[in-house]
């Protein structure tokens, strides 16, 4: 008997998944998360499900801890070592204002300021060729000041290193040369040392410094961006390995020798080892999760396309799954700071149960300000007095008291009325028609955050299931799917964990691109499918190194293309590396893009010339995945019923238990479980398949 | 009498609608000018020409995409409105800025009833001006390129070939131009798409009538915010340094901003007359500069709409320099809009100096080169901005290097994206030390970008506020002007703010500077 384990570490929980490879059942658990030493509560989790702990197979989590050292700025301290004459590229941040009506704007905080930046000679053109050398002499001077001032890390980001490494491969080499495996730190006491951070102990718990290039990051053209992605790595990276290196050594200590794996951004795993290599790619590892493991459920219901949404306390997340694949960009803004790595698009709006009801010149407003856990709803009972969405729900009736955060606890719907029949006088409402119109208002601007999402892709809602999880997310998903016309709504087992869940289906992944930049009327076609060839020989060994048997592995190429001129690319998949070679390349190649341009955009210009950007090849290896058992159900019991308002009238509505469930099920109806409670209205229809799925068919 | 539900609900859905469009014109959008600057608007109207929604990433485009609407039904009558028909439109003085500037727009039609209209405005690459891009000496709109409108692109669903002909001969880059009004019809067809949902879901009377109440919420928040201020005349003065053609003659441009009650009236007639260079603009620009200042001041968190601007009168003078006349040149129509912007903000500092901020460097600051690239053959346009020195506040210093107040989300170009698409090199793009102004709060600094050129190009630059430079507030200083200097150091050595298709040769190096923010109180000694 053996288990596979997975984990996602948040900000106030660690949700802990276990699957019995034996019996194919599958418990979810969680623990308090402990953020002053988080293995700590990793253990914890574990414990709640696993006796025997030498019976793990295989672990896999996700963890934020790079992001929170990135929230409370307790992150390394980086030196930045830039192209002569760019030192304040990275400063100047490209100069835009994302809020145009703010006399006092300020750019995002950056992570290393001016006085850490260190310029070096060394210039490369357009196409990577050196028109001057890299002055060795220079980086070895940067090396001393690391030394000598305590620098946790490098990052290094030269220009048209995309093009041509070799500089800053050079400097690798010398600053590694003269920092690597160095004591330095300790060659100096610490009132020397010219420190911000008070527990720069726990944020380098490695002797090295840390260094970082650009290209290694992110093998893109765009100096500012690809010198933030540096950044970010070098900022959160010795906070990352600190704790990977920690988990391990605890695992090790109790004798297990199981290969801890991590989530990635891009929805992918890969091994602590590699992680520690490329922390970067674990910044947003716990929220994608559930992006995957909508994946996941398409599979396993046999649908193509879905729409993830998590909603919890304060935030709203959207993600997509289109064609049974996670939907996945090139680049994204963290805290506004851009990364260019392959990042789950994840769309988030200041929408939850959290969110407060108020008015403002005669109009109804809902959210973005939350209130948060403290003080919370009103119902929470701990001295909150302005309505949220969660206290509509309980005016509504749609709250079971009983289940209510698990049991733990105590519903105050006398505080939660007294809220809303306040704004309702404001606004001169009944209660119950403001309570409804809260979670009208919040359900539209959820379904519209959604519509804008496929706006983005060219692609239309109705064609999607709707998945979803987090703690209020089953409570609006019928809601919201009838906003945008989707006819099924999914809620998966354990909707509070389904992130750990989703990393337990996930995939081995490796990313790799070629800057492959050539206008139509140049490509050699036989050129780059020799380059492609390469990146699959290389992703494959990085497939081998992640310990995916040779026949697990598989690799996909594909190609960026834009119109000349255009910025934006679209990413076009090829069916094989060889495919560029053949003698129908061109044509076929522009048809498909004018294609995707079309579903995309809505016109193409099969006339124009059109160029090509970078090759990228994804390397994915997948582990045997055992049919998951059927759950128990535990047996009917009688149903308690409770009084609901949907549209304006009462029902007398059943809540049932989930694990009670069999059969098809009527609305109106509750239906409760630990981590989430599932609204389903009059005239939809409920059943549970046998993956352990809750299906509602919405009607119209 | 609609409740307050639904008018919530169809608000947040007319702001979404404007998102998605703004959306799809940025993402199928061919040129940078429009997906990287950000040179673009959108704006769903009712059947009125009110705002429902509207996504900007230029400020100076706030709220002005109406008048096309308006007038192409004063020209030609409300019957005029056929289902299926775009429209386009860059007259300078209906539209108010360069002809650069080209409205896309069209009737949206709902069982037949005229509901509303969708309006995308983007800044075209090239609109065939006597110099490639626009130029910087025109003395006539004739000069500045095609002249466009009120005519239609297509008619019933089909595109009117014959106009799409002219513009493919008439302009320089004729696929990327015809891509972007192929995105900017994207954006209409996505605009008639979503209020075709909305009138469909919620009926056209109950739609109007949420839009009544939503205009009268707005409203009454920008009344308050106005009756916040003491009423009163509140004057602002400064000058653009010239027009481009008469380099010594500074041009005036006066505010006089008076606060009635609830309601506030902005006197612009007290400026320059309309210019011999192209440092024009049509009425409706200034009217939007002065929105845009207003909202930077007085109420930037209220929502936009048919009711932000009800309490807000601008007058200005026909045949003056903010409300220019046929045959005035255009090309540069927003350095006296960026001035005029911080004006406003200048004029009103004194009674809200919680809110107020010393003046920023001022100007989109050009650099313009073009040539045929050595390297392909092809004929190329490079035309940048350039980002400067924020003003300093009470109990803050000013940005630094960040782009100017006519602008928003435009982004500088990289060095990597620059010298790969040009023949050029960045040999320097740092922080311009000390530009800022001193005070208790310091300016921001301006820029310093240094550029060699690798082949023989034409060199125009548009460098503006060195007469006026970002003044200090409540006793801090002014903050540097701009310097743009040709072969620095060299015997040929040569200071220039403004040129037009200079020639220069392989190897020259242009250094530019742009000016920093205004300082904040007296600085301590």
């Amino acid at each position: 008997m053996s288990y596979r384990v997975a984990m996602d570490i948040g900000g106030t929980f660690t949700d802990v998944v276990r699957y019995d490879e034996t019996t194919g059942s599958v418990v979810a658990s969680k623990a308090s998360t402990t953020p002053h030493d988080l293995a700590e509560g990793v253990f914890a989790a574990l414990g709640r499900v696993v006796d025997d702990p030498s019976r793990i197979s295989y672990f896999v989590h996700g963890t934020t801890q790079g992001l929170n050292a990135l929230l409370e700025r307790k992150g390394a301290r980086v030196l930045l070592l830039a192209s002569t004459g760019a030192g304040d590229v990275y400063r100047i941040a490209r100069g835009n204002r994302d809020r145009m009506f703010d006399l006092r704007y300020r750019k995002p905080a950056p992570l290393v300021p001016g006085e850490d930046v260190a310029e070096v000679d060394g210039r490369l053109d357009w196409r990577g060729e050196e028109l001057v050398p890299l002055d060795e002499e220079g980086v070895r001077r940067a090396a001393r000041r690391v030394r000598e001032e305590g620098f946790d890390a490098v990052a290094v980001c030269l220009l048209f290193s995309y093009a041509d490494p070799r500089h800053e491969v050079r400097a690798g080499e010398i600053l590694r040369e003269e920092l690597g495996g160095a004591p330095c730190a300790r060659q100096h006491d610490d009132a020397q040392r010219v420190r911000q951070h008070d527990d720069a102990q726990r944020v380098r718990q490695h002797d090295d410094v840390l260094v970082v290039l650009s290209h290694e990051v992110a093998r893109e053209w765009r100096e500012y961006e690809r010198t933030s992605s540096a950044v970010l790595e070098a900022y959160t990276g010795p906070v990352v390995r600190g704790y990977l290196a920690e988990i391990e050594r605890r695992f090790a200590e109790r004798g297990l020798g199981v290969p801890v794996h991590v989530m990635q951004s891009s929805g992918g795993l890969v091994n602590a080892a590699y992680a520690m290599r490329r922390p970067l790619q674990t910044l947003l590892s716990g929220p994608v999760g559930g992006t995957m493991g909508g994946v996941a459920a398409a599979r396993l219901l046999g649908r193509r396309n879905a729409i993830c949404v998590d909603m919890g306390g304060t935030s709203f997340d959207v993600s997509l799954v289109v064609d049974g694949r996670p939907d996945v960009s090139a680049e994204a803004r963290i805290e506004g700071h851009p990364v260019l790595m392959p990042i789950v698009n994840l769309h988030t709006i200041g929408a939850g149960g959290g969110s407060i009801a108020y008015a403002e010149a005669g109009a109804l407003r809902v959210g973005p300000e939350s209130a948060g856990a403290v003080p919370g709803p009103a119902c929470y009972g701990r001295g909150g007095t302005r309505p949220t969405v969660t206290d509509a729900n309980v005016v509504l009736g749609r709250v079971d008291p009983e289940w209510f955060a698990g049991g733990l606890m105590d519903l105050d719907v006398e505080a939660a009325g007294a809220a809303v029949a306040a704004l309702g006088e404001e606004l001169a409402l009944d209660p119950l028609d403001l309570a409804e119109g809260i979670c009208a208002v919040a359900n539209a601007k959820m379904a519209q955050a959604i519509r804008t999402l496929t706006v983005e892709h060219g692609v239309e809602p109705r064609e999607f299931s709707l998945v979803a999880f987090g703690g209020a997310g089953a409570m609006h998903a019928v809601f919201i799917a009838r906003e945008l016309g989707i006819s099924e709504v999914v809620v998966p087992r354990f909707p509070g964990a389904f992130s750990a869940w989703g990393m337990l289906e996930a995939e081995v992944r490796r990313d790799l691109t070629h800057p492959y930049f050539r206008p139509q009327d140049v490509l050699d076609g036989a050129d780059m499918a020799r380059r492609l060839a390469a990146l699959e020989a290389e992703v494959l060994e990085a497939l081998a190194e992640q310990g995916v048997p040779a026949e697990r592995r598989r690799v996909e190429h594909a190609v960026d293309v834009r119109y000349e001129g255009q910025d934006y690319t679209l990413t076009i998949p090829l069916r094989e590396a060889g495919e560029p070679a053949g003698p129908g390349f061109p044509a076929e190649i522009a048809a498909r893009f004018a294609e995707a341009h079309t579903s995309r955009y809505g016109h193409a210009t099969p006339e124009a010339p059109v160029e090509f950007v970078m090759l990228r090849s994804t390397g994915l290896g997948s582990f045997p995945r055992a049919a998951a058992g059927a759950p128990d159900v535990t047996g009917e019991a009688a149903p308690a019923v409770r009084d609901v308002v949907f549209d304006g009238a009462v029902h007398r509505t059943p809540v049932l238990r989930r694990a009670h469930l069999d059969g098809e099920l009527a609305g109106p109806a509750i239906v409760v479980e630990e981590t989430a409670t599932t609204v389903v209205p009059p005239g939809c229809l409920a059943t549970v398949d046998d993956n352990g799925f809750l299906i509602v068919k919405v009607d119209q | 009498m609609i409740d307050p539900v639904t008018t919530e609900i169809i608000r947040c859905a007319l702001v979404q609608a404007a998102e998605d469009m703004n959306t799809t014109l940025i993402r199928s959008s061919y040129t940078p000018v429009i997906y990287e600057a950000k040179d673009c608007a959108v704006a769903l109207l009712d059947r009125d020409h009110n705002v429902l929604g509207q996504s900007s990433g230029l400020p100076i485009f706030l709220g002005n995409l109406e008048v096309c609407t308006r007038e192409t039904e004063r020209r030609h009558g409300p019957e005029v409105w056929r289902e299926g028909d775009v429209w386009v439109l860059n007259d300078s003085y209906i539209g108010g800025t360069h002809l650069n500037d080209v409205t896309v727009y069209g009737p949206i039609f709902v069982g037949g009833d005229l509901a509303g209209f969708a309006a995308s405005r983007a800044h075209w690459l090239d609109v065939g001006s006597k110099d490639p891009g626009g130029s910087m000496d025109s003395t006539s709109i004739f000069q500045e390129g095609l002249r466009l409108g009120p005519v239609k692109a297509y008619e019933g669903g089909r595109p009117c070939v014959d106009l799409h002909e002219v513009i493919g001969a008439n302009v320089r880059f004729p696929h990327a131009t015809l891509g972007d009004l192929r995105a900017q019809v994207s954006c209409v067809l996505m605009g008639q798409r979503r209020l075709t949902e909305i009138v469909s879901r919620w009926g056209l009377d109950t739609v109007m009538a949420a839009r009544d109440e939503i205009f009268a919420q707005t409203e009454r928040m920008e009344r308050a915010a106005i009756a916040a201020i003491p009423d009163g005349v509140y004057r602002a003065g400064g000058h653009l340094d010239n027009d481009g053609i008469d380099l010594a003659t500074p041009l005036p441009v006066n505010v006089a901003i008076t606060v009635s009650g609830d309601a506030m009236h902005v006197d612009l007639t007290d400026c320059a007359d309309q210019a011999l260079g192209p440092v024009n603009c049509g009425a409706a620009q200034a009217v939007a500069a002065v929105r845009v200042g207003y909202k930077l001041l007085v109420s930037g968190d209220v929502p936009l709409n048919g009711g932000s601007f009800r309490p807000l009168s601008v007058e200005t003078r026909p045949g003056s320099m903010l409300a220019a006349r046929s045959p005035a040149a255009c090309q540069y129509y927003y350095s006296h809009l960026g001035l005029l912007i911080d004006l406003v903000v200048r004029a009103l500092a004194p009674v809200m100096p919680e809110r107020a901020a010393a003046a920023s460097y001022g100007d989109s600051m050009i650099v313009q080169f073009t040539g045929t690239d050595p390297r392909t053959g092809k004929l190329y346009v490079s035309q940048e901005a350039t980002v400067g020195g924020w003003g300093a506040w009470e109990g803050g210093d000013g940005e630094t290097c960040l782009i100017n107040n006519v602008n928003g989300s435009l982004r500088d170009m990289p060095i990597e994206v620059l010298e790969t698409l040009f023949p050029v090199r960045v040999t320097r793009y740092e922080v311009r030390p000390g530009s800022g102004g001193a005070g208790r709060w310091r300016g921001g600094d301006g820029v310093v970008r240094e550029y060699e050129f690798c082949s023989d190009t034409s060199l125009s630059l548009w460098f503006e506020r060195s007469v006026t430079p970002a003044w200090g507030l409540a006793g801090g200083e002014a903050g540097a002007p701009p310097r743009v200097t040709l072969n620095p150091g060299r015997t040929d050595e040569r200071r220039m703010l403004k040129v037009n298709a200079l020639p220069v040769t392989a190897g020259d190096v242009l250094r530019c500077e742009s000016g920093g923010g205004g300082g904040y109180g007296p600085a301590t000694v």
